[in-house]
């Protein structure tokens, strides 16, 4: 497993698409709304917008871990590594945590950087920073196993960005991130509940905010496993099938 | 010694891939597997590999059933380039080394033999999207070679590659051979697998026609034959000798008699003043017996 990790890691390293997708986009996207929506003069509102801003385009664009994701599972199927690894002594599921792991560490990289870019140019608050810490690793599995559900579901590469934009800008719009929850009608306000963007949103303003309570924190990790941990059974399920397309 | 018995493949949609397929490979020996596209070949391959599990019958190898244990002393170069693109030629036997527990300097050191033997020490540290064709096969080649396997499996190591990678890819199954390694060579190219294989394996849809040594199959097969190109030579004439096939303008007669068939023909030439561009009595090959086994050519 730990051969499959070097490998991957060297790779995402000298990937320079995922460096943009993951660091440089949601970094002009902050910068972008923050300029556009902190005009006015008052600096507690604006500090407001702040705060929600940088944590909503962090839950947002990580997200799109996804389709580096679905890209290299696909890639390894469709050109025969994956086939041509199950002839080596590698257990399959090896494998799986050997492509997987190194997205968690991106993903909390990513979340790091964010935030210390957050920090850096617009001080924003870091009142609970371990609270910050666990959301992040509870968020970092929950992403990325969505993001193995999709990879071992969909048959295309193309399918799967598709459904990834679905899940990552319609999971940000319904979730609040692009605007105040409590501008949207009130169906949209429930359907947010179902959503792990809006838990890992809520919670990360709180936690910036300092005021998380551990009931709060319980719940959204609750919340968070158990989506992470529905997403991992599909996967779970759908590998067989994965591996059975990849060797034939 | 890999023994195959009564192993057969069905896909999802009942297409039988290999039909009741038994054959023992002895250890030490270079065995070719020899079929056209669709024959079944990569997928026995897969078979012997384990990674197509799902098939009927038993694989083992020195009378071990294919485990991960076994897998230890497997080599496989798949027929497609399958290297990791964006590392080096160093990073990717790294891969395949750690995969098969190698670790630390006993890893080290075998990159650098491997690299060697695959005439790729200068490339080393440069990254595989940069080598032309040959080399990534090569570098396909040496991946399998990390462990240093018993058995090592070629399925088609030299389609679309120089001439000069080929002699170098021969040159190491020469090696290969000489260091007691078993090696299964699939091909469509029946030269290779006769000046490269002490045995073969004829498989057409999916099926195993015939196989065993080639010396013997050449002579229980393959009929001699005798190329006349020359104009004004009757067919009908030929025919009486033999049978006869038209290629590239020139007649092939097929006689079990050929040279008395040669010195009719001469005589008949001579006393009816017909030019003879070139007349040959042509060897037997691979590709005779396999056309004596299936009608067919193998490059229909």
């Amino acid at each position: 497993m730990n051969a499959m990790m070097i490998v991957e890691l060297k790779k995402h390293l000298q990937d320079k698409g995922l460096a943009f997708w993951m660091l440089i986009l949601p970094i002009l996207f902050t910068v972008l709304f923050i300029s556009i929506f902190t005009t006015g003069d008052n600096e507690a509102v604006n500090q407001e917008i702040i705060q929600s801003i940088v944590p909503g385009y962090i839950v947002m664009f990580v997200f799109f871990i996804m389709i580096s994701m679905v890209q290299v599972f696909i890639k390894d199927r469709d050109r025969g590594m994956t086939a041509r690894l199950a002839s080596t002594p590698l257990k399959s599921y090896y494998y799986l945590l050997g492509k997987w792991l190194p997205f968690m560490y991106i993903v909390i990289i990513q979340i790091v950087v964010l935030f210390l870019f957050g920090k850096v140019v617009y001080d924003v608050s870091l009142g609970q920073p371990i609270i910050l810490l666990i959301l992040s690793l509870s968020i970092m599995f929950t992403v990325t196993a969505i993001g193995l559900a999709l990879t071992l579901t969909v048959n295309t590469e193309n399918m799967g960005i598709a459904i990834t934009q679905v899940i990552a800008l319609g999971g940000a719009m319904l979730s609040g991130l692009w605007i105040p929850l409590e501008m949207m009608p009130d169906f949209m306000q429930t359907i947010a509940r179902f959503l792990p963007q809006y838990w890992a949103h809520q919670s990360f303003q709180d936690a910036m905010a300092g005021t998380t309570q551990a009931s709060e924190l319980l719940q959204t990790l609750g919340v968070l496993f158990a989506i992470g941990l529905a997403a991992f059974i599909i996967a779970i399920v759908r590998y067989p099938y994965f591996l059975k397309r990849a060797v034939n | 010694m890999l023994m195959i018995q009564n192993v057969t493949k069905r896909y999802d949609d009942k297409t039988e891939a290999l039909k009741d397929i038994s054959m023992i490979i002895p250890g030490g020996a270079c065995y070719g597997l020899v079929g056209p596209n669709g024959a079944g070949k990569s997928t026995l391959i897969k078979m012997i590999t384990s990674i197509i599990r799902d098939y009927k019958g038993k694989i083992e190898w020195n009378e071990n059933r294919i485990t991960d244990k076994t897998k230890q002393k497997l080599g496989y170069v798949p027929q497609d380039i399958i290297l990791e693109e964006d590392i080096s030629a160093a990073g990717n036997l790294q891969l395949f080394g750690r995969l098969y527990h190698l670790k630390g300097s006993r890893l080290n050191q075998r990159v650098k033999e491997v690299l060697a033997l695959i005439g790729l020490s200068e490339r080393s540290k440069d990254k595989v999207s940069t080598f032309s064709g040959g080399m990534k096969r090569r570098l396909n080649i040496g991946c399998a070679l990390m462990h240093n396997p018993e058995l090592i499996i070629m399925d088609e190591p030299t389609v679309g590659i120089d001439p000069q990678s080929r002699k170098y890819i021969f040159q190491m199954i020469d090696d290969l051979k000489t260091a007691g390694k078993t090696v299964i060579y699939a091909s469509h190219y029946m030269e290779e697998v006769e000046k490269l294989c002490d045995y073969v394996a004829f498989l057409d849809q999916g099926e195993m026609i015939e196989n065993g040594a080639i010396n013997e199959l050449l002579q229980q097969y393959a009929v001699p034959s005798i190329y006349i190109k020359g104009s004004g030579i009757p067919q009908d004439k030929l025919e009486q000798y033999g049978t006869v096939s038209l290629e590239d303008g020139a007649f092939i007669l097929y006689t079990e008699e050929a040279l008395q068939a040669m010195e009719r023909i001469i005589s008949y030439c001579r006393e009816n003043r017909i030019g003879v561009e070139r007349l040959e009595l042509v060897h037997p090959r691979l590709e005779d017996v396999f056309f004596r086994l299936t009608g067919s050519s193998l490059r229909d």
